[in-house]
């Protein structure tokens, strides 16, 4: 019932408009071309500048509204952010300008010129002058535009502070897994081949020995954390390796400023440093949900927009305290390796076949994929 | 793909060289198949180009809705009937799915961005003006434009039916990254719907070459005695720019094309390497890199954008002097910025690609060519700026748009230069802020320049005006809602909102958006039903609309309006007029305007 | 402003268009060629000899191209029956050229070098692909060959004109310097 009372008004409201466009028509007719034609320039000629003035009006008031909701006025919470910032304000404060000259201009003129029959035109085809100033001009903002951009950019994606932390971070449909390389600052190999999801081995760190794919087990492996929340350490420089499972992914990080894509087969990396732990950013944002939250920001699939990842920003000593209750990811594969488990589990016998079988196909709970192969 | 082109000139040579002789006072004798559909006549392929794009953005406008609707009501059920009409793929408990939505966002883009804004902008208006502007009676073979038609229309077809197939259209976005594209286990858009999206695109390519070539030959050997080239008008050099960045850049991307094709179907590595699916396991394929793709991609997509504005900023660039009654401002300039754009356009490809893990130092090369290319803008901008500065302005309902599109290219294009500039393009990229700049100046820009040109030109295509009065509310009502709806949308870019999400409130950074949000998809309807009218106001006054009983209803100086007000296939009755000025001399020596056809007086200043 | 050109100096719409459309054409393969390199640069790349055979479907290639210039040069000495003869021997040479060609994806399959799935390395499958889209267009041509053979059978059209023939040769000596560019391409970055 609703949605023929809703098309009746709709087809109404075009019938209305409809008639009186035609009435206009006729009248125009009437009335000879001209002056019509004159009167309807008249009319768009002071559209044309109530346009521009609420137009105007409509940029400060939608500034008002939406500009507190944006993550500009929090500031960044990382060094390479505050950078940002200030080179964002340096290009609002430039191309606001021209901003606001330009439509002025234009309104103005289609205003301050419509058609008059006593007018003559200024035939005016082209001045040298004129047109060089308007090339130069933009051309020196843009090289101001174009040094800040480019300081910034080499600081951003510079090598990392030999002292930075490392932490991997690995897309895939649809969320994020992280690792950290434990207590020998070394990160384990992986290979694509050997990931198993049900046997504990999302991102397929090799610890074990396989023929039949010429791998060797890496011991690097052994103490590599994989914990589901992102902990970094204020103040101190982070280093992102940046990879993917399947599709391309893309990690970013509004408050940090920073964004990199996770390509399958071609690892990336960037570097910041965070400013404000997650705490201090809830009193400042005055928030107490607030988080820290890794974006996929490049289309990955139908779950693209539930690929939500967390990061937590600790001072030094909670983060020590944090990451010594973390359990390697190699215990929780193989619980009969951890010390913690005092039971010992019988070894069962080695099976040739467990690399191929991972291979052909990423089975979950694959009972033979329990049986480490060391050297 | 070039094949036929060289097939086909080799049968229509018997044909046009008769055309030249035989086409004075004759017409052919004319069936209803070949004037109105297998027809070779520019004007009407103009017109089923035209047709066939409103059809389309239609299409494409009305699945915007549908995903605006999803951000902006996402606790509210669709109506009913739209949930009848979409059936049970697309909506579950009255919401669109997220494999719908993701399909909507993603044919939404390639409708829009090839067969609306290059197919039915460049197409409409290079066949329609190319021949009549230069002075020919046809494009240089009839045939191919015609062909250009068909595969475009096979490539429509080809497109419209990925949307009914069982495993959903194609939904991994328009610029169809591999791994997702060539993965149908990555994502089930990516099964048959993949395979029917790159044909319908291959068959796309096809009809652009056909088309590009046709164009590029006409305006450089078919003018007609004493129209050099500097006395074209700026809609033929910005289509024939478009034709040239087409032909050039789309055989890139078919190539592209070609290795997609073959990793999706034939186990080859180019793009795909290292790839675990959850639920299948490894893949065998090794070796290949996905950023091959996006350069190959992106080579052609960057020269697109061009591809949609540079036609749209030579439309708006004759229109503008006309309705101004004052020359152009600065014509070289508006040539060379033109020919500057085009020549950057392929310089500056890997500005999509800032953060793919690109070479730093690479990519500050791209930073300074992409900023190069805001200085032949800002150029054309002052031009259309002073052009109207001491003018007398007659605010036509194609007027309008012109100056809309200059309002609307400033406020996009300005934010060009954050994105652009790599340092910045970091928090921005693929957030809301990059959707409101080129929504505004490639999609609205463009959209505004085609109906300035379809307003202007309506007279010369059917021979009768389009309602006035509609077309001021038609004007008046996308202007406000264009900038209702994008500008705000540059705050949640701000805030880093990402593109392409199906829904926010699991987000803590997002989810305060609901208002505004609601607004913009609110303004959205609004402005669709807008499109309504003047699509109304169109095919009404094809049959009723005013009578054009002037030759020159606008007072305008090219050649177009020299051919009776209904032209025949051959446009000029007698011989083809000869030209002996630039086309903008109005205002000049106390005469309103000058057509390019009178002979340059004794004592008139050479301009 | 500047001078107007006399309308008899300027080439033929159609033979400029296809100037154009070769210019698309090297697009393409531009691309091809420039992503072989950008992929040839990186890990896991397969060398391997290229087929003997390519050096007898070069020197075909060639001496079609010779065909075809003295077919032209006989249409427009009108000898008719030379003429076709020639069109009819450069057709025949394409074809042949696309057998041998053939012949060398056969010796690289014979061999162990996979061009497309499971286990195909991309340099196999970049050669493949690329030689495969000129053979391509050799056949276009073939065609466009044929139906010009048989139109010279037919005594209805008697036209001395000889553009058509032109733009067909320029074509033809297109596809020819394209392969031996791909083939010295192959030789120097394989």
């Amino acid at each position: 019932m609703s949605l023929f009372f809703t098309i009746a008004v709709v087809v109404l409201i075009f019938l209305i408009i409809f008639q009186i466009a035609k009435a206009a028509e006729y009248v125009a007719v009437l009335k000879g071309e001209q002056k019509s034609n004159r009167q309807q320039n008249k009319i768009n000629a002071f559209l044309m500048i109530s346009f521009l003035v609420l137009g105007l009006i409509g940029v400060y008031w939608s500034n008002e509204l939406f500009y507190s909701k944006t993550v500009m006025p929090i500031g960044a919470a990382s060094d390479h952010g505050e950078k940002y910032d200030q080179m964002f304000t340096w290009t609002i404060i430039i191309t606001g300008i021209v901003f606001f000259v330009t439509q002025i201009l234009l309104f103005w003129f289609a205003y301050r010129y419509q058609h008059n029959d006593n007018r003559k035109v200024y035939f005016f085809p082209h001045n040298n002058t004129l047109e060089l100033i308007w090339t130069v001009v933009p051309a020196i903002a843009l090289t101001v535009l174009v040094v800040i951009g480019l300081r910034n950019w080499f600081a951003m994606t510079s090598a990392a502070p030999k002292n930075a932390m490392e932490v991997e971070v690995v897309g895939k449909q649809f969320g994020w897994l992280y690792r950290y390389p434990g207590r020998d600052h070394k990160f384990g190999q992986t290979f694509y081949r050997v990931i198993d999801d049900g046997a504990n081995n999302p991102l397929g760190q090799i610890w074990r020995d396989s023929a039949a794919l010429n791998l060797h087990a890496d011991p690097a492996n052994f103490d590599d954390v994989m914990p589901t929340t992102l902990y970094l350490v204020k103040n101190r420089p982070v280093k992102m390796i940046i990879n993917s499972r399947d599709v391309v992914h893309d990690v970013g990080l509004i408050h940090f400023r920073m964004k990199m894509d996770a390509v399958p087969g071609i690892p990336t990396t960037i570097w910041f440093t965070p400013t404000l732990t997650t705490k201090e950013m809830q009193e400042k944002t005055g928030n107490p949900n607030f988080q820290y939250e890794i974006t996929c920001d490049q289309m990955c699939g139908n779950g693209h927009y539930s690929m939500r990842g967390v990061i937590v920003v600790v001072t030094q000593a909670e983060f020590d305290a944090w990451l010594s209750q973390q359990k390697p990811n190699y215990y929780a594969a193989f619980p009969e390796k951890d010390p913690a488990n005092k039971v010992q589990v019988a070894t069962p016998p080695t099976n040739p076949n467990t690399g191929d079988t991972s291979r052909l196909r990423g089975t979950s709970g694959n009972p033979v994929g329990n049986s480490p192969n060391l050297k | 793909m070039s094949n036929e082109a060289i097939l086909q000139t080799g049968v229509g040579g018997a044909h046009t060289a008769g055309v030249h002789e035989e086409h004075h006072e004759h017409h052919h004798h004319e069936t209803f198949i070949t004037k109105y559909i297998f027809s070779q006549d520019h004007k009407m392929i103009a017109k089923q180009f035209l047709i066939t794009g409103m059809v389309w953005a239609v299409i494409g406008g009305a699945m915007s809705l549908l995903f605006r609707w999803q951000l902006g009501y996402p606790n509210e059920p669709l109506p009913m009937w739209v949930q009848d009409i979409l059936g049970k793929w697309w909506v579950k408990d009255g919401h669109i799915t997220p494999e719908a939505y993701y399909a909507l966002v993603t044919t939404h883009g390639t409708v829009l961005i090839f067969f609306v804004l290059t197919a039915g902008l460049s197409g409409t208006f290079a066949n329609l003006l190319i021949p009549l502007q230069v002075g020919a009676r046809d494009m240089a073979s009839p045939l191919m434009n015609m062909l250009s038609y068909w595969f475009f229309f096979t490539a429509s077809i080809v497109m419209l039916s990925s949307m009914f197939v069982e495993t959903g259209p194609f939904s991994g976005g328009w610029t169809a990254y591999p791994p997702l594209s060539a993965l149908g286990d990555a994502s089930p858009g990516s099964k048959t719907g993949m395979d029917l999206w790159l044909i319908a695109m291959a068959l796309f390519v096809v009809s652009q070459l056909l088309a590009g070539l046709n164009y590029i030959s006409t305006v450089l050997n078919m003018r007609t005695k004493g129209m050099s080239m500097t006395r074209l008008p700026l809609t033929i050099w910005g289509l024939f720019f478009t034709a040239i960045l087409g032909v050039l850049s789309f055989p890139v991307l078919f190539s592209g094309f070609i290795l997609l094709i073959f990793d999706r179907n034939f186990g080859t590595s180019f793009y795909l390497s290292d790839i675990f699916i959850s639920g299948v396991g490894p893949l065998p394929h090794e070796g290949g890199s996905p950023i091959l793709y996006q350069h190959l991609f992106w080579f052609l997509g960057h020269p697109e954008v061009y591809i949609i504005i540079l036609p749209a900023m030579g439309i708006v660039s004759e229109i503008m002097s006309i309705n101004a009654r004052k020359p152009i401002f600065g014509y070289m300039a508006m040539v060379g910025s033109l020919f500057a754009i085009a020549v950057l356009s392929f310089l500056v490809w890997a500005h999509h690609m800032f953060v793919s893990g690109l070479n730093p130092f690479l990519g500050s090369i791209f930073v300074l060519l992409t900023l190069l290319i805001a200085v032949p803008s800002a150029i054309k901008v002052f031009n259309w700026l002073t052009t109207l500065w001491r003018g007398n302005i007659r605010f036509t309902p194609a007027m309008l748009f012109a100056i809309g599109f200059v309002s609307i290219f400033i406020s996009g294009g300005l934010t060009g230069i954050f994105l652009g500039n790599s340092a910045l393009d970091i928090h921005l990229h693929d957030t809301y802020f990059v959707i409101a700049h080129f929504h505004l100046v490639m999609g609205v820009a463009a959209m505004f320049g085609m109906f300035a040109g379809v307003y202007h030109w309506y007279p010369k295509m059917y021979g009768r005006y389009m309602n006035n009065t509609l077309a001021y509310i038609h004007f008046w009502l996308t202007m406000i809602g264009a900038y209702l709806i994008f500008w705000p949308m540059h705050y949640q870019g701000f805030a880093g909102m990402p593109r392409r999400y199906y829904d926010y409130t699991p987000w803590v950074s997002f989810d305060h958006f609901e208002g505004l949000n609601r607004f913009m998809s609110t303004v959205a309807i609004i402005v669709f039903s807008v499109q309504i009218l003047f699509l109304f106001n169109f095919f009404y006054s094809i049959w009723k609309g005013r009578k054009v009983r002037t030759q020159n209803p606008w007072g305008a100086n090219t050649l177009e309006w020299t051919t009776p007000i209904k032209p025949g296939h051959g446009n000029w009755t007698g011989e083809i007029p000869e030209v002996h000025r630039w086309p903008y001399d109005y205002g000049k020596d106390n005469r309103e305007f000058i057509p390019q056809t009178t002979p340059v007086g004794a004592d008139e200043n050479i301009h | 402003m500047s001078v107007q050109r006399a309308d008899s100096n300027r080439l033929h719409p159609h033979k400029f268009t296809l100037w154009v459309a070769i210019g698309s054409i090297i697009m393409m393969f531009a691309a091809l060629t420039s992503a072989y390199i950008v992929r040839h640069a990186q890990q896991n790349w397969l060398e391997f000899e290229m087929p003997k055979v390519f050096w007898y479907s070069t020197v075909v290639i060639i001496i079609s191209s010779i065909t075809i210039h003295l077919s032209l040069k006989a249409f427009r000495a009108r000898e008719r029956l030379r003429y076709r003869m020639l069109l009819g021997i450069t057709a025949l040479l394409g074809v042949l050229f696309a057998i041998l060609q053939g012949f060398g994806f056969y010796d690289l399959y014979s061999r162990g070098i996979q061009i497309i799935g499971d286990g195909s390395n991309p340099s196999a499958s970049f050669l493949g692909i690329i030689t495969g889209l000129h053979v391509v267009h050799v056949l276009g041509g073939v065609v466009a060959l044929l139906i010009f053979f048989i139109r010279a059978y037919s005594t209805r059209i008697k036209t001395y004109d000889s553009t058509p023939q032109e733009i067909l040769s320029v074509y033809w000596h297109f596809v020819d310097i394209l392969w031996i560019y791909l083939f010295i391409f192959f030789h120097l970055a394989g």
